[in-house]
């Protein structure tokens, strides 16, 4: 109901009978109830109202008593209203000239009725001298209506604040201190290695997620970083490397993908579990939030360890000579041999380019049956069915499981492929690839993923943002429609009034 | 159109005004009047669409950045609320639909009373005014209306900005529909139940209320660009002609050359007394384009106008750097003097000298 008189009334100074019951006057002579209530008009102005206030203070103090509701008025319109505990006037002050900024009205009472609070008109606030009889959950006095309502549904803040997506802001990119990141489980081993070898300080665990469908049997299992200090010539790589997302700390227990920022200020907001960890990721997907951190353990626990698997523990001085091992390297010939089992190409990271181009042309049986390894020496193609239709890169035979050698050549001495095997040594998992300088180089077989996956990857998010920003600032045509100029199209066109001389 | 003030605002603002910022259809309705026009802005008026209200606000401001780094706009002036309504009620007055037998004089009366509105509006006194006026009114001739023909195997219909029944193209391989749609600038309606040049004319006398927006549009062919004492009066402040260069600086440059020639030849011929801002604006277009901060033209002058511009420009611009050469390091003048020197020397530049009386 919008009432046609108001039915306020500005409160004067050494006033002390109001008629709104839970209304009183605090020690300034302000009329202040038991609770604060802001009344906006819809989500994004609750969004607006949130980040406004947070910039400058937390929600800290109020999230005792804050309360956001949708409400319906009798018309059928739908609002939301944010009630907390009054306290006192300051607090109300702020929020009420917060509310004022986006667009909100602020009123303050008790249980049902709230009459509006005080303003620049009504320095002590006002009282509401006719209460409008209702059964309604909330009956809202202010100047310009009066307007009764009834709860719809509750909205929980973190839900909300999750559900918000993440604006893009490429600066958080270069803001200095704690990164962390998510690693795909393929890429994790590698990361480590990465950061032990650059001699990166930090922290690492590996955290579970349930699976992403219930066709899928084993949780989702991903990489955690802590880093303190990433260097600056690494970040372009953590930001850019598909599998790999870089997060910025915007509060406890909270971070935001880097390259984004979040509307609401989180740090302003505790709704986070400090013990726990929300990763809230751009682009619109879903934030993975971890209840309970996993056990971390420091980067140098995880460095390379090389046993040494053959003599004896302790070497003893002796004065007789031992005979010497009879041990040769292992090299790479040409061989005439027609080649067989040509499954797996190595293409170094020059002709990645040209695999690209080709990848337009290759028929769909081939990608279907390829599964592809993307490392810093290239990339290695595997196919089962044969590789011969990816005319890239030097060609591999594998001459015992996940062992290859280059297609033409053969190794000397002719030692059997089991014994090539165990000579090397490689664990389980592992991939290997001799090249024809005899030098092996390790792929982990979990990073081989299907190379139609691999070749669909999203590109870098610069050129989507700058269609997006084209498309904002591109101008949509003025298009003149043509209306009915009416029976009487001079009705009320009048001249204007004489000129003053 | 209903009568309160208010209501025709938000008509207003809803129809013409947020469409003229955001871009989409313009939908003039029953004429305003002058009176009208002229009380829209002594009301309080607050929009009803906040989200609609806030994205025109934030495309005026994207509209201005692209000539001041500035970050917020006022809400429309009381002189913005009666251009708006002019424009309105000019709009109004090209409707196809007055073109009939005791319909004529209808449209010709709202033109009229349009003018006289625009004629009471003042002129901008501030370039922050200015400014506001072309966030608003930048796109005015960017306005057109979309005619589409409509043919069948045995018949054809013309609908003028408005859209084609659903009905006539259905079956299309069938009845061997075509459809084509013809865009029609604003000064290029037809059919018009008021005369073209009156028409033109409230266009050019509109364009002079916001002297940024006739600058920029300089280049057009109708209204043809004339100094307006409102447009003189913006180049002749510091903070105007750096807005006008800005503004200028979008434009391909050999065309804004011959538009700003043509009109300062006009100008020099006529009102020589007043053509002082104009001149020095061409004199630091010249020395901008010779610094490298605005685009320069290609190849020789084409057009008499072009030659004229370029070289009273040069000329201005050589004068400039003798008289306030602290301004300059030596080797920055000489530079500029060496580019400059062609132009300057040149019979455009001669020509447009002895217009000056030789004290250019």
């Amino acid at each position: 109901m919008i009432g046609a008189e108001t039915v306020l009334e500005r409160i004067a100074l050494h006033q002390t009978r109001l008629h709104t019951p839970g209304l009183g006057l605090d020690s300034k002579g302000v009329a202040l109830g038991g609770k604060g209530l802001v009344l906006v008009p819809s989500i994004d102005r609750l969004v607006a109202l949130l980040a406004v206030y947070t910039r400058e203070r937390s929600l800290e103090d109020l999230m005792s008593s804050l309360a956001m509701h949708v409400v319906k008025s009798k018309l059928g319109t739908r609002e939301i209203t944010i009630e907390f505990a009054a306290e006192s006037s300051d607090r109300m002050d702020r929020l009420a000239e917060t509310a004022r900024l986006v667009g909100g009205f602020t009123f303050t009472g008790t249980a049902r009725h709230f009459v509006q609070y005080r303003d620049a008109a009504a320095p002590f606030g006002y009282d509401a001298t006719e209460l409008l009889s209702t059964d309604a959950a909330l009956a809202l006095y202010h100047e310009r209506f009066s307007q009764t309502y009834d709860v719809e549904r509750a909205i929980e803040l973190r839900p909300l604040i999750l559900r918000l997506m993440p604006r893009v802001d490429p600066q958080t990119k270069l803001e200095p201190g704690l990164r962390i990141l998510v690693a795909e489980q393929g890429l994790g081993p590698a990361l480590v290695h990465y950061f032990v070898r650059s001699r990166v300080e930090g922290e690492v665990g590996v955290a579970e997620w349930p699976p992403d469908s219930a066709f899928d049997e084993t949780p989702v299992r991903r990489w955690i970083f802590r880093i303190p200090d990433l260097p600056t010539r690494m970040r372009p790589l953590m930001h850019d490397t598909p599998g790999i997302t870089c997060f910025v700390p915007a509060g406890p227990g909270v971070a935001v993908q880097a390259g984004h920022r979040h509307p609401v200020e989180l740090r302003a907001c505790p709704v986070f579990d400090p013990a726990g960890l929300v990763l809230v990721r751009g682009g619109g997907e879903e934030p993975w939030a971890l209840p309970r951190l996993p056990p971390m353990g420091a980067l140098s626990a995880f460095a390379r360890v090389d046993l040494r698997t053959e003599g004896p523990d302790l070497s003893a001085s002796s004065a007789a000579s031992q005979p010497q091992i009879v041990r040769v390297p292992l090299r790479m010939a040409p061989s005439t041999a027609p080649w067989k089992k040509v499954t797996a190409t190595w293409i170094e990271p020059a002709q990645i380019p040209l695999l690209r181009r080709l990848a337009y042309a290759l028929p769909h049986q081939t990608i279907a049956q390829a599964r592809m390894a993307m490392t810093s020496r290239g990339a290695f193609v595997r196919s089962t069915e044969g590789i011969e239709a990816i005319p890239l890169g030097t060609f591999f035979v594998e001459v015992h499981p996940n062992l290859y050698v280059p297609a033409g050549h053969e190794v000397t001495p002719a030692v059997a492929p089991d014994v090539l095997a165990r000579a090397l040594g490689a664990p389980a998992g592992q991939v290997l690839f001799l090249g024809t300088d005899a030098r092996a180089m390790a792929v982990e077989e979990a990073a081989f993923a299907p190379m139609e996956t691999a070749l669909l990857e999203a590109p870098p998010w610069e050129p989507v943002v700058a269609e997006v920003i084209d498309r904002t600032l591109e101008e949509a045509t003025l298009d003149l429609r043509v209306t009915s100029i009416g029976m009487l199209p001079l009705r009320g066109v009048e001249a204007p009034p004489k000129a003053e001389t | 159109m209903v009568n309160h003030p208010g209501a025709i605002a938000q008509e207003l603002f809803r129809s013409l005004m947020a469409p003229l910022v955001l871009g989409g259809a313009v939908r003039p309705g029953h004429a305003i009047g002058a009176r009208a026009a002229l009380s829209l802005g002594e009301m309080e008026w607050v929009c009803p669409d906040a989200d609609l209200e806030t994205r025109v606000q934030a495309a005026r401001v994207r509209r201005a950045r692209r000539l001041v780094p500035i970050d917020a706009l006022a809400a429309a002036t009381p002189a913005e609320w009666t251009l708006a309504a002019a424009l309105h009620d000019l709009l109004q007055a090209a409707n196809p639909g007055f073109d009939g037998a005791l319909r004529r004089s209808a449209a010709v009366r709202i033109l009229e009373l349009a003018r006289e509105t625009i004629e009471r509006v003042p002129g901008p006194v501030h370039a922050r005014d200015v400014l506001s006026r072309h966030t608003w009114f930048g796109r005015l001739l960017d306005i057109a209306r979309t005619d589409t023909t409509v043919s069948w195997w045995v018949g054809s219909q013309k609908f003028l900005g408005v859209d084609p029944p659903h009905r006539l193209e259905i079956w299309p391989e069938l009845r061997r529909v075509n459809v084509v749609t013809t865009p029609r600038a604003l000064l290029e309606l037809a059919p018009l139940a008021v005369e073209r040049s009156r028409l033109t004319d409230a266009v050019a006398r509109l364009l002079t209320r916001t002297p940024l927006t006739e600058l920029a549009t300089c280049t057009r062919q109708e209204p043809a660009f004339t100094w307006s004492e409102t447009a003189l009066a913006l180049v002749a402040t510091r903070a105007g002609r750096t807005l006008a260069l800005r503004a200028l600086a979008a434009l391909p440059p050999g065309e804004v050359d011959a538009a700003l020639g043509r009109a300062t030849r006009e100008l020099l011929a006529t009102r020589r007394a007043a053509g002082s801002p104009a001149v020095t604006l061409l004199a630091e277009r010249a020395l901008a384009q010779a610094e490298g901060h605005a685009p320069r033209p290609q190849g020789v002058a084409a057009r008499a106008e072009e030659a004229f511009a370029r070289g009273l420009g040069a000329a201005a611009a050589v004068l400039m750097l003798e008289r306030s050469g602290a301004a300059w390091t030596e080797d920055e003048r000489r530079r500029l003097l060496a580019v400059l020197d062609p132009a300057a020397r040149s019979a455009a530049a001669q020509e447009a000298t002895a217009m000056l009386g030789g004290a250019a």
